[in-house]
């Protein structure tokens, strides 16, 4: 492999570890801000005056914040698209999801 | 003082430490950020097929790393190319001083065993008859040196059955604190029901096999059983210790700032014997790989 094919694929390799990192960063901060934003919206569920409007709200707040973060991950998720690095085992989907969130 | 970094350099170091952190899914998706195996002498890769020097010693002292790092872990600060290493081939003569590079997010006895393939091509290969090895491992490159020994010993290696020497210095072979830390720390934050609290355990889970291997100082594949130290061998171990007070609270609580002195003389150990141990308090875990007390130790061991 020559020096500037080297070069190359380092940079691809940041790009797709870089686009993997907002991808699935966007998604665990979504399930952070959603499940501390239901903190407040379960409090405010339990208190009949307030349930009808907290549940509004809540229904637009978790919406917009979906399409926000997603938006996000889709970003990342081309980021990686076009970074290209391809699996060596051919089972990059698999490694993609249970790898990088291993118990 | 200006200290000027090379591009290159850098480059390595975000190698290293991606490699570290994520390296075995940096090799199973082919990502070029993944540190391949190499051999190093006087700064130069060397090709262990045909492996070419001036002056081939029929002493090797192969220098190996720990987690995240690279070989220029064991260079003397401000003087170039001074390592443990290069200052034993010069009191013993006839010694040609290796450092390894590899990725260290791989599960080290994936590591272990292409070591001691790499280990037997090197020795077969090499330009004058091979008549001594030396193992110098820092860190996780000593439970690489165990790993390697285990295996070049289950395939008939030539190389072990050489004068073998194995060093470990700083070696986790219980366990380090903080990766054992990290394993509790994410199995506890995964079983509590909230998922801003379950997203944190699951931050902590992303660590490679290499960094859960050191939780426990495995150095086996799954399902092995534990294996002594390899017979035949002398091992040598060095611990260090943040503090001088050797009995200080923070080496208590912290040993050399990532392992414990019982860690790296592996107290848990079944059935070691060991040629030799030391503990150097005052001495942490990094500059274990580069600190003329413990080269003059390793004078004293090998030479």
């Amino acid at each position: 492999m020559t020096d500037t094919n080297n070069n190359l694929q380092w940079w691809l390799g940041l790009a797709d570890v870089l686009g993997h990192g907002v991808q699935h960063g966007a998604a665990q901060l979504k399930r952070v801000h959603l499940s501390v934003a239901d903190e407040a919206f379960q409090v405010l569920d339990t208190i009949p005056v307030t349930r009808p409007a907290s549940r509004i709200v809540r229904a637009f707040h978790h919406g917009i914040s979906t399409l926000s973060y997603d938006s996000v991950s889709l970003a990342g998720r081309a980021a990686v698209g076009l970074a290209g690095v391809t699996s060596s085992t051919g089972v990059a989907s698999r490694t993609d999801d249970e790898s990088m969130n291993k118990s | 003082m200006v200290v000027s970094v090379s591009a290159g350099k850098i480059r390595q170091h975000i190698s290293a430490i991606a490699s570290g952190f994520l390296g075995d899914w940096l090799e199973a998706r082919g990502n070029g950020l993944a540190v391949p195996m190499t051999v190093f002498a006087g700064g130069k890769v060397l090709d262990a097929d045909n492996p070419e020097l001036a002056e081939p010693g029929s002493t090797l002292c192969l220098s190996l790393h720990g987690l995240m790092e690279l070989e220029s872990v064991w260079d003397f600060p401000g003087r170039a190319k001074e390592h443990y290493g290069s200052q034993l081939a010069r009191a013993l003569g006839d010694t040609s001083a290796l450092k390894l590079r590899f990725n260290s997010g791989r599960p080290i006895y994936r590591n272990g065993q292409d070591l001691a393939d790499l280990m037997e091509r090197l020795v077969v290969d090499w330009p004058v008859p091979v008549k001594r090895v030396i193992l110098l491992g820092h860190s996780m490159g000593g439970l690489l040196v165990r790993s390697a020994c285990y295996y070049g010993s289950a395939k008939g290696h030539s190389w072990v059955g050489k004068s073998l020497d194995c060093v470990y210095i700083g070696s986790p072979h219980d366990g380090s604190w903080l990766a054992i830390g990290a394993h509790k720390a994410a199995g506890k934050l995964n079983k509590v029901p909230r998922d801003y609290v379950k997203v944190v355990g699951e931050v902590i889970d992303l660590r490679s096999e290499g960094i859960r291997n050191l939780s426990r100082g495995e150095v086996f594949e799954p399902g092995t059983e534990e294996q002594p130290l390899l017979s035949g061998a002398r091992h040598f171990a060095v611990s260090g210790l943040l503090v001088k007070s050797e009995r200080h609270p923070v080496n208590v609580w912290f040993g050399d700032a990532l392992v414990h002195r019982s860690s790296a003389h592996g107290v848990r150990r079944q059935g070691w014997e060991l040629t030799g141990k030391v503990n150097f308090p005052g001495v942490d875990h990094v500059r274990l790989a580069r600190h003329p007390i413990v080269s003059k130790q390793l004078q004293e061991w090998l030479v």
